[in-house]
């Protein structure tokens, strides 16, 4: 999608001088910082650092030695962020960006740098900017923005991702020197804007169109925009981030909202895909050498059960709830769809229903069992999967990853890493048989189905539905 | 001043929610300065930025040294702490 309109260039550190003391300055990051981290685990952390005796010490140990108050502040960011640049550890150094965002909203709060321009700006603007930190788009108002040029970040950054999440386009890596204020611009960004036109020719051909969420609020708002459905709704986040076991009246509250949001449509459960890439604070786990080899999904819910069993008796909870107010939506099966992740062999599946049959004897009429597709093993087993399974998901970022043995995140081999690869490809043509002989519906979530390049690919391949990663609502 | 040495035994070294903890434990001992030494430098246990710039590893022995207050009882609620960090 390209889009163009007027340019407006924002500058960081536009005056000179500092316009209030770093004490005036520290006191308005913290009010901001401390009603961000309310529901951000990332700006509590930020806070955290603002409240550090060494950032202060070393703020004040610059101006008490004679250096400029903006000065002092910068010398002190660039000592700290070289400290945890020189650390051998690849976890913090990514921390130096942390320590960036923080130093940069101390030095507006102190120059005096006006956002409002930010603010006000007329609808359909395009966004000229330097570089846009995590903090940066906390402010953007996305509803009247057109687009975002960016010079710095690459196209996995945050603001790339939060970017399209809010359908506006963007495009980084672009020489913005000779852009002046007003000037017209384009944004030439292929990801943005297509999902839409994915979902029309995918209904066009009789594919059900489902949005993939991973909380309350993208379940409500892919419904809004058309979906008929939740093809996956990733439970993770109530597993994280917290310092007890999710108890089984929390997944029952939040399963019965989402399904209630869902409004008899279908919702694809995903539970709860941990590894050893995730660490949780209630349950210390061994780091391993290769978490996406080791313990993860279905194999780490059936290790550890007393995580697992809550969340399997939340959801079927809510599926009786719902029934109870909506015995309608029922009637054509459940919508409580549960999809186990990171299946290898049918044992897993027969584990979870013999612990599904002994939680609720009637466990069938509440929920329908499926599992992802996600590793070689249940690709080349999905007839014996299937016969388990009352439908399947297809994953196709992990598939790729491990069909084509390629670590995407690895540069040397991300070559490698091609959902359209000739061994992928057949990958999804014997899931696809595999389905259809057994006739249960196969889908697809993951990157590829949000690939305007695959769409064509996917229908002729005969997959049932496509869960997009959002949509549109529909101007 | 009492001091005590101790492992770190969390398997990914020491990372931002532990030290954060362990920032929480030190600010709470009324009347003790807390430094923590790794190799040659040493660091004040209060802050979480100086505790993660060590950069420490699983394995690697620590010195805790506590100034003032309650310091046996500081520095055994410090050393058990990091011993106890198994994230």
């Amino acid at each position: 999608m390209i889009v163009s309109g007027p340019a407006v260039v924002w500058r960081r550190n536009a005056s000179q001088g500092a316009v209030r003391s770093f004490d005036e300055a520290f006191a308005i990051v913290r009010a901001d910082l401390a009603a961000l981290a309310a529901g951000n685990p990332v700006f509590s952390a930020h806070l955290e650092m603002l409240d550090d005796t060494m950032l202060c010490d070393a703020v004040q140990e610059g101006i008490s030695s004679g250096l400029a108050p903006l000065d002092a502040l910068d010398a002190a960011r660039d000592g700290i962020v070289a400290m945890f640049e020189g650390i051998d550890d690849e976890y913090l150094k990514a921390r130096a960006d942390d320590v960036r965002d923080v130093f940069g909203r101390l030095r507006e709060a102190m120059a005096g740098e006006a956002s409002g321009g930010v603010e006000q700006m007329p609808r359909g603007s395009i966004l000229v900017a330097e570089e846009l930190l995590p903090s940066d788009t906390t402010r953007l108002d996305f509803k009247s923005l057109g687009g975002i040029l960016c010079h710095k970040g690459s196209s996995t950054s945050h603001v790339c991702i939060i970017s399209r999440a809010k359908g506006v386009p963007i495009q980084v890596g672009v020489d913005i020197s000779g852009i002046s204020e007003g000037d017209t611009v384009q944004v030439d960004d292929p990801l943005a804007g297509c999902l839409q036109s994915i979902a029309s020719r995918a209904r066009a051909s009789g594919l059900k169109v489902y949005v993939n969420a991973a909380n309350l609020d993208e379940i409500r708002s892919g419904i809004e925009a058309g979906a008929e459905g939740v093809g996956i709704f990733r439970t993770e986040f109530l597993f994280l981030n917290r310092s007890s076991v999710p108890s089984r009246e929390e997944h029952a509250a939040i399963y019965k909202e989402a399904l209630l949001s869902c409004g008899g449509r279908p919702l694809a459960l995903r539970t709860m895909d941990i590894g050893g890439d995730k660490q949780l604070p209630y349950l210390p786990v061994q780091a391993e050498d290769n978490p996406f080899l080791g313990l993860r999904g279905i194999r780490f819910s059936l290790l550890h059960t007393h995580i697992f069993i809550p969340q399997l008796e939340g959801a079927l909870d809510a599926a009786r709830s719902v029934r109870d107010i909506h015995p309608e939506w029922f009637e054509g099966g459940s919508p409580l769809h549960l999809i186990i992740p990171m299946v290898s062999c049918a044992v897993e599946i027969l584990q979870v229903r013999d612990i599904l049959g002994w939680l609720a004897p009637d466990y069938r009429s509440l929920l329908e069992l499926g599992i992802m597709i996600e590793t070689p093993a249940a690709v080349l087993d999905a007839p014996a999967l299937a016969a388990e399974s009352d439908f399947f998901s297809v994953g196709t970022n992990d598939l790729t990853q491990y069909i084509m043995a390629a670590d995407r995140g690895e540069a040397a081999v991300a070559y490698l890493y091609d959902s359209f690869a000739p061994a992928v490809f057949k990958a999804l043509q014997l899931t696809v048989a595999a389905a259809h002989d057994a006739k249960i519906p196969v889908g697809i979530c993951g990157e590829m189905a949000s690939d305007p390049r695959a769409t064509g690919i996917l229908i002729d391949l005969g997959f049932d539905s496509l869960s997009l990663s959002r949509l549109e609502p529909i101007q | 001043m009492k001091s005590a040495e101790v492992i770190l035994g969390a398997p990914t070294g020491l990372h931002a929610r532990p030290a954060s903890e362990l920032v929480k434990l030190v600010k709470g001992l009324e009347g003790s300065r807390v430094t923590i030494t790794c190799g040659e430098r040493s660091v004040n246990a209060a802050s979480m930025l100086s505790l993660l710039s060590l950069g420490i590893k699983s394995g690697t022995s620590l010195t805790v040294s506590v100034d003032g207050g309650e310091e046996d009882a500081a520095l055994e609620a410090v050393t058990g702490f990091i011993e106890s960090i198994k994230e």
